[in-house]
């Protein structure tokens, strides 16, 4: 047999002992973590669950909840035309129409064709919802009309263009509300008043307008940056497949609040289970436990995998439940899948540095909280800026919505996720041993034993900075996504500051471990140099990956072009070799700074940061002002 | 059945084991020996694979230590019992033995005959809920679950009663005589000597000494002779209606029996006292403090 074909039966009969593995430890942590919660408590908690899901179920059926209801008191005619209007909307109870008890417990009164309100705050205000539940009322009514034209005599046809961005807001509240927009839209029709809704007596239509006029304002300023999807009418009429016709005072923001709130659905059960997985990780660690799993002949990576499969199964299954729930198709699953291994992979880290229980859910909340806000704030703007696709979720709004989503959208989404994933557990699968697993060592000093345990040469200097691109692609898109509401002015010093500081750190800190670590007897300044330019070398290779941006339009944007456009992205044909080459000097110069401080404590490492962050934030200046 | 040649661990700048040297002999009980801190566990845990030695070499049954194959060969017993509370003795076994790969038959087989030669009830109880000389029980048992040629046992005894030690002791034994190679550490002397058939005496990560009890003995210690006389002499205390003194050669000997029979007595018995090993290891721990590294 030739020596080839023997290596390659040995590598699959490898591969198939630690698949075996992986299983074995798979079934015997679904035993362990069932049997932690007794029948009668799981029976109780999934009983619980279910009147909780139930009860959100009737009242998402019932229209939602209304936190208003019956606030405001109308004195109507129980047989009179608004008596239906009050009965339909839940923050109006109707009230025999005695304007003799106006401002004592009536608001407002509706007799003889005339509109009698209490003078005071709450009189208004209850005016005002009365106005938009007679609005509401009219609307309902001209859609149950066969002929939809004679309705709604006035199509609206939005086109969105680039503008300067020094265009703002144009307030509303015009009373047709129709045509006193900004430049960036075009309306056509025949004129038709937006007030035309009209049966509900004076004072209607002009503040109704005026409001959906303003919204709407405010939606064109947000989107002018690039083409992007079309906003429907209505936020959750367009989402929820309400058609295309309507009022013009229809029109509202294109924010998906329906799609979102569903989206974030996904997220309850991800915060639920990374508990009982990140116990599972540190219970190993307490006392020793797991000491004599790593003496068994079985690999950490197969007891980290086997104990991690039941809790990502789990979620990916209830990910399926629940898209199959809320209408989504397999590519919310597909989208919420790397959140989820995320969220598994940082708890799985957290689980391996956390020295207690208390400081194990410190780290559980921490992560929740950032992958939380991460995923869910960038989806608002799903239909308003690319940026948004930096979360998987925006991939399940656009799901939800039916829009659909490329493959370079999935790609520049969950790219990160999975990466990040990987690399996670890739350090806490490096510390999964003897000497560290059961060391009582500060967090971050575990972190740099995390680093070292994935630094086998000079070499690994550069592989550990290109495995540091996802999260510094996290951290970059973050910060965009953060600084995205300030003045271009502010943002764009801002961002390039920020964007130097994180890749001066990701690039440094594993040279830092390094010399606390295999290079500690190494520490003269020609080792300094070479593992500088190794990780700057590294950092350059992989930061070309960030090149995916282009494909979701991320440069149409200044501050995608800030973040992102020394990466070459952005680069012409004239200036592409110096701006391939000149990032690489730039990394390998400014990594050499910071890793000549790390040669001798961490307080020299953090000064010499500073002179490495200044230089690269120059760099970026000069790079974007000649971008222009 | 275990090699170990210059075998190396420093953590940062401290030097917890300075180059061990020794071999294990196919079903010998071998132990360690030694104070707190002196690199036993070290030393234990580098041979059983779970720290990476800074230097040296340790093979065990024909692998080297870091050989994942190694460990099928080996059972090792920390000096802790890290059971996994939620789980029966049962089927914590039986996980492990899943883990080694052994058949379900026979590791049903296997796992109660264990059981039963440790006289270990409560089988299907919460290892939560069961007292320490039982855990201590299942923890032997589990390091069995694979039918080892090679047993690696950290103080095996450690925390337990007497009777419970004596049993685990006795038990060791019958390993070593059903064919099983032993490698033993301990601190209690006393343990070791009457369990294992050789010794190394580690003391400050280096092994100061190694060979059987006796041949330490003989190198390390010094036989001590009481001698019973009928007279009294300068040098002997009463005891009883005879005078003893305690001297170190048979040369003294010699001469206190001249002595007693100038002075018309004579000499009516000698003892010999050997030294236990704790006498011989007080005494090279003395030695190596005056010279930390100097003993050997």
């Amino acid at each position: 047999m030739s020596a080839p074909r023997e290596r390659l039966q040995a590598a699959v009969r490898t591969a198939r002992d630690g698949l075996r593995s992986v299983a074995r430890i798979a079934r015997w942590e679904i035993g362990r973590s069932a049997g932690v919660v007794d029948r009668r408590t799981a029976i109780l908690g999934l009983v619980a669950l279910l009147l909780a899901g139930a009860v959100g179920g009737a009242a998402m059926a019932a229209g939602g909840v209304a936190l208003d209801r019956d606030v405001y008191r109308v004195g109507v005619d129980a047989d009179g035309p608004y008596h239906e209007v009050v009965r339909e909307s839940p923050a109006l109870a109707p009230r025999p129409p005695d304007v003799g008890r106006l401002g004592d417990d009536i608001e407002v009164v509706v007799r003889d064709g005339r509109f009698y309100v209490a003078d005071s705050q709450k009189g208004r205000a209850a005016l005002s919802t009365f106005r938009d539940a007679v609005r509401r009322h009219n609307l309902n009514r001209m859609r149950d009309e066969q002929n939809v034209s004679a309705a709604f005599p006035v199509v609206v046809t939005l086109q969105y263009a680039e503008r300067a961005p020094d265009e703002g807001v144009v307030a509303g509240g015009g009373a047709s509300g129709t045509d006193d927009g900004d430049a960036s839209r075009e309306t056509t029709g025949d004129g038709g008043s937006g007030d035309g809704d009209g049966d509900g007596g004076g004072g209607d239509g002009g503040g109704g307008a005026g409001a959906g006029d303003g919204d709407f304002d405010a939606v064109g300023g947000a989107s002018g940056d690039g083409p992007i999807g079309v906003p429907g009418f209505g936020g959750a009429g367009g989402l929820l497949g309400g058609g295309t016709s309507g009022s013009p005072a229809d029109i509202s923001p294109p924010f998906p609040f329906g799609a979102l709130v569903l989206a974030f659905v996904f997220f309850i059960p991800m915060n639920f289970v990374i508990q009982p997985y990140g116990s599972s990780i540190l219970n190993e660690r307490i006392n020793r436990r797991g000491e004599l799993l790593l003496v068994a002949p079985v690999s950490p990576a197969a007891i980290v995998a086997g104990k991690t499969l039941p809790y990502l199964a789990l979620l990916v299954g209830i990910t399926a439940v629940v898209a199959l729930a809320i209408g989504g198709s397999p590519v919310s699953v597909a989208a919420v899948a790397p959140i989820a291994a995320l969220y598994l992979a940082a708890t799985f880290v957290g689980g391996m540095f956390a020295r207690s229980f208390k400081e194990l859910t410190f780290v559980t909340v921490s992560i929740s909280v950032f992958l939380t806000s991460y995923a869910f704030v960038p989806a608002i703007f799903t239909n308003v800026t690319p940026i948004a696709l930096i979360s998987p979720l925006t991939l399940v709004v656009h799901d939800l919505q039916g829009t659909g989503v490329t493959a370079a959208q999935y790609v520049f989404s969950t790219g990160p996720f999975y990466v990040g994933s990987a690399v996670c557990f890739l350090l806490g699968v490096g510390v999964y041993r003897e000497e560290d697993m059961f060391t009582q060592r500060p967090v971050p000093l575990k972190f740099l034993d995390a680093l070292n345990s994935r630094i086998d040469g000079r070499r690994s200097m550069a592989v550990l900075s290109a495995l540091s691109i996802p999260f510094v692609f996290i951290a970059e898109l973050l910060a965009i996504a953060v600084l995205f509401v300030l003045p271009v002015e502010v943002s764009i010093p801002l961002l390039l500051v920020a964007v130097a500081t994180v890749e001066e750190v990701a690039k440094s800190v594993h040279v830092y471990a390094g010399f606390r670590g295999p290079f500690a007897g190494q520490r003269g300044w020609r080792t300094a140099l070479v593992l500088g330019a190794l990780s700057g070398f590294g950092f350059f290779v992989g930061e070309k990956f960030t090149a995916v941006v282009q494909f979701v339009g991320l440069p149409n944007l200044e501050l995608g072009r800030a973040a992102f456009g020394s990466a070459g992205v952005a680069a012409t044909p004239t200036v592409g070799l110096l701006l391939l080459l000149a990032p690489l000097a730039l990394h390998a110069t400014t990594t050499s700074i910071a890793s000549l401080g790390a040669t001798r404590s961490r307080r020299s490492y953090v000064a010499a940061l500073v002179p490495a962050i200044a230089v690269h934030t120059a760099y970026n200046l000069a790079v974007v002002s000649s971008l222009g | 059945m275990i090699e170990v040649e210059d075998l190396r661990k420093t953590y940062g700048d401290f030097p917890a084991v300075v180059g061990s040297t020794f071999e294990v002999d196919g079903g010998e009980i071998f132990g360690v020996v030694g104070p707190n801190g002196a690199g036993k566990t070290t030393t234990l845990k580098m041979i059983a694979g779970l720290v990476e030695p800074t230097g040296g070499s340790a093979t065990v049954a024909g692998f080297d230590a870091s050989d994942p194959e190694m460990r099928r060969s080996l059972g090792f017993l920390p000096e802790e019992s890290p059971l996994y509370e939620d789980m029966t003795a049962r089927s914590y076994l039986d996980f492990f033995a899943d883990l080694y790969d052994v058949p379900a038959d026979v590791a049903t087989e296997r796992i109660e005959g264990t059981l039963d030669r440790l006289e270990l009830d409560h089988r299907e109880r919460r290892l939560g809920d069961v007292s320490k000389g039982m855990k201590r029980k299942v923890a032997i048992a589990r390091s069995l679950v694979n039918d080892p040629d090679v047993l690696i046992y950290d103080e095996p005894a450690s925390g337990l009663d007497p009777l419970t030690t004596n049993y685990v002791l006795e038990f060791v034994r019958e390993l070593r005589d059903a064919g099983k190679t032993v490698l033993f550490s301990a601190h209690n002397l006393y343990h070791v000597e009457s369990v294992c058939d050789r010794v190394a005496i580690m003391d400050r990560g280096e092994i100061v000494a190694r060979g059987t009890v006796p041949e330490i003995r003989e190198t390390y210690g010094t036989t001590e002779y009481r001698v019973f006389t009928s007279v009294p002499l300068d040098e002997t205390e009463r005891e009883g209606d005879r005078h003893v003194v305690t001297v170190a050669d048979m040369d003294a000997v010699e001469r206190l029996r001249e002595r007693a029979s100038d002075a018309g007595g004579e000499v009516v018995d000698i003892r010999t006292r050997e030294p236990s090993l704790e006498d011989i290891f007080l005494d090279l721990a003395a030695d190596a403090g005056a010279d930390p590294r100097g003993v050997q």
